[in-house]
């Protein structure tokens, strides 16, 4: 059909529907070229400008070692971030009707209390490594099936999974913090080469090995490829529900991942990983920025999540209230993303 | 034939799950928890678990009709309920206290609707940045978050009605809800905006090709959703005679999850109030129930959650059932 329809003489009325669907494309489109790199780079360029203030603002900020922190810092909310990104992609980015895990910091929670009570009843590493995975794991199978199997909008489903994971937290700890401590906990939390802590080389290594295959294979192609055009990859004959059940079992993998980190990064489990949820979701929806095309990527997130850490830590050294930073986060949001809809809007109009 | 048969079954069930829900519900306590079925324990079941959280669950049975969210619900209860203390404190009477608490709340729906339907930014993402922004704003307010009291002396009588008082034996908190309810109902239901708003939710498309001035009813629906938010932070206010920054978010998820309990008992599975008053219903029969029957305090969020998955689940997968045969 399509290639047939040169062929079929077109009516005035065509013609003029062509017209007016094209003339709003060839006149402003080299500012609006302009105005989507501005953006793209912009992000970016906004990202660098609030390094040069800092460093030249605290003169301690843009040492090795600082930055070193504030990786080591980002680690936690960097891999729940990232699993939160495998979710939006193999979903679409409707928030709503689209991809979302709600669950992931509470599942951070549970997989930490878990790990943490496993060290304390004299297990072994393995075993308390082993128990946050399958924690998170299984918090992924359950999402997972409520989203593919029962038919549940996954902002819901994974809404009230996230009340009852929060809530067998506080069953297995009594809401109290859990010490842990173990050889392999220490390893974690130490001073890696370079005086980096070992966190922030886990979190870029991490970074790389998803996004190799997120951005760079047959596989990461076919993932986003569900999220975006779910009917067409249904009609390539693409097993949608596969990959979608598939993201949130990868979510549920990097909840328990997270876990694991934040067990070593504060000595134990305490309750209160709720508190990650919003900070995370921004992290990953404002990830979108950071990525050429303006779609969700592993990359991104990982400049996004460090941007804010960059952010908390140059607060931290000016003295500026920490209570300023939930606020230069929702506005960075909404100026990020009114910013986005306009230029959007002109390139649909 | 038989699928048909099947199909419409499908559809009652899932009409009827959230009734079957919470008469077993309420079943299981009656037998389970000795104090669960007198008089006293139900009027607390309404006046502690249901009054307010109804009324936030309204505020965002109007947002999910309309095609939306609002996830700052909470920041318009916050912001009510701190301009009421402070007008309060700062001798203002009562009323005009009251009408400052609606307004600060309604200011919420403003900053919203100037995101959504002027910017066009999706709901989600715009009260989430509200959110964030909210609590900033309440923090800086606050000198980073300090609670501010009303001195128990210098409260005014009218001040402590609206939480504590009783109208013709009925506790006000209650009251206040029921018009809620019935006034939301009517909106929703029997009005041409409230048909307009269901609409925009079903296909907003078709709402702007209708000629009718989308942006300006999204923009209502927002106003509306923090106004009707901002009634639980005078509410609030008044039974605990203190602002606490950032409080009004406790209210945020379990009013989503009962909102779109709700949508279960709908036919066409559309937020609508009668469903919506249901799922607090059974939130908070179950919340007093898992008190009673002396289970640990921290397995009734499990309780809660695994209630509403359940329902979630029947709900959604009766839809599912019925939409394919």
């Amino acid at each position: 059909m399509l290639v047939d329809a040169p062929y079929i003489p077109a009516s005035a009325l065509e013609v003029e529907a062509q017209k007016a669907f094209e003339t709003p494309r060839t006149g402003p489109a080299f500012g609006r070229r302009l105005a989507t790199l501005a953006l793209r780079g912009g992000a970016l360029a906004v990202f660098v400008g609030v390094l040069v203030v800092f460093s030249a603002a605290a003169p301690f900020f843009l040492t090795v070692g600082n930055i070193g922190n504030v990786l080591g810092q980002s680690a936690i909310a960097g891999v729940l971030a990232i699993g939160l990104t495998i979710v939006i992609i193999a979903g679409g980015s409707n928030v709503v009707t689209g991809g979302i895990d709600l669950s992931l910091a509470a599942n951070m929670g549970l997989s930490a209390a878990v790990y943490a009570t496993l060290v304390q009843a004299g297990h072994g590493d393995g075993v308390a490594i082993a128990g946050a995975l399958a924690t998170g794991l299984a918090i992924g199978a359950v999402n997972a099936a409520a989203v593919t199997l029962a038919g549940i909008v996954p902002l819901l489903a994974t809404l009230a999974v996230m009340n009852v994971v929060a809530g067998l937290e506080l069953v297995l700890t009594q809401n109290t913090v859990v010490p842990a401590s173990s050889e392999f906990l220490s390893a974690l939390s130490a001073g890696g080469p370079f005086g980096i802590p070992v966190l922030a080389y886990l979190l870029l290594g991490f970074t790389l090995v998803v996004a190799a295959i997120v951005q760079y294979t047959p596989l990461g192609l076919r993932l986003y490829a569900v999220g975006a055009f779910p009917d067409a990859a249904r009609a390539a004959g693409l097993p949608v529900k596969s990959f979608v059940a598939g993201s949130f079992l990868a979510s549920g993998l990097c909840g328990g991942l997270a876990g694991i980190l934040s067990v070593s990064y504060l000595s134990g489990s305490t309750t209160g990983a709720g508190d990650m949820l919003l900070p995370v979701v921004v992290t990953a929806l404002l990830g979108t920025v950071f990525s050429g095309r303006l779609v969700p990527t592993v990359t991104g997130t990982l400049l996004s999540a460090l941007f804010v850490g960059f952010l908390i830590n140059g607060f931290q050294l000016l003295n500026i209230s920490s209570t300023l930073v939930s606020g230069v986060q929702g506005l960075l949001i909404l100026l990020v993303v009114s910013a986005t809809t306009l230029l959007g809007r002109k390139e649909n109009a | 034939m038989a699928t048909v048969a099947l199909s419409s079954l499908g559809r009652g069930a899932a009409r009827y799950a959230l009734v079957a829900a919470l008469a077993a519900v309420f079943a299981l306590f009656a037998t389970l928890a000795p104090g669960f079925l007198t008089g006293a324990n139900l009027l607390s079941v309404l006046v502690n678990n249901f009054a307010l959280l109804a009324i936030v669950a309204i505020a965002m049975t109007f947002a999910v009709s309309a095609g939306g969210i609002d996830l700052s619900v909470g920041t318009a209860v916050d912001f009510s309920s701190f301009a009421f203390v402070s007008l309060v404190l700062a001798g203002q009477p009562v009323a005009l206290a009251a009408l400052g608490g609606l307004a600060g709340g309604a200011l919420v729906g403003l900053f919203n609707a100037v995101l959504i339907a002027g910017i066009g930014i999706s709901p989600f993402l715009a009260t989430l940045g509200t959110l964030f922004v909210g609590r900033s704003v309440q923090q800086l307010l606050t000198n980073g978050g300090n609670p501010v009291y009303l001195p128990p002396a210098g409260v005014p009588e009218a001040f402590r009605f609206l939480g504590h008082g009783t109208l013709a034996g009925l506790p006000v908190p209650l009251v206040v809800t029921a018009l809620v309810i019935g006034g939301a109902w009517v909106v929703l239901s029997r009005t041409r905006f409230g048909r307009v708003a269901l609409a925009t939710g079903i296909q907003a498309s078709v709402v702007r090709y209708s000629g009718l001035r989308l942006p300006r009813i999204t923009a209502a629906t927002y106003i509306l959703v923090s106004t009707i938010a901002a009634v639980v932070g005078l509410i609030l206010t008044s039974t605990v005679t203190v602002y606490i920054p950032s409080s009004g978010n406790a209210f945020l998820l379990n009013a989503i999850g009962a909102t779109f309990i709700g949508t279960t008992f709908d036919p066409h599975g559309r937020p609508n109030v009668p469903g919506t008053v249901l799922g607090v219903l059974l939130l908070g029969v179950v919340a007093n129930g898992l008190l009673l029957s002396g289970l640990n305090f921290y397995w009734q969020q499990v309780g809660t959650g695994l209630l509403i998955f359940s329902v979630l689940a029947i709900g959604f997968a009766n839809r599912k059932a019925a939409g394919r045969a």
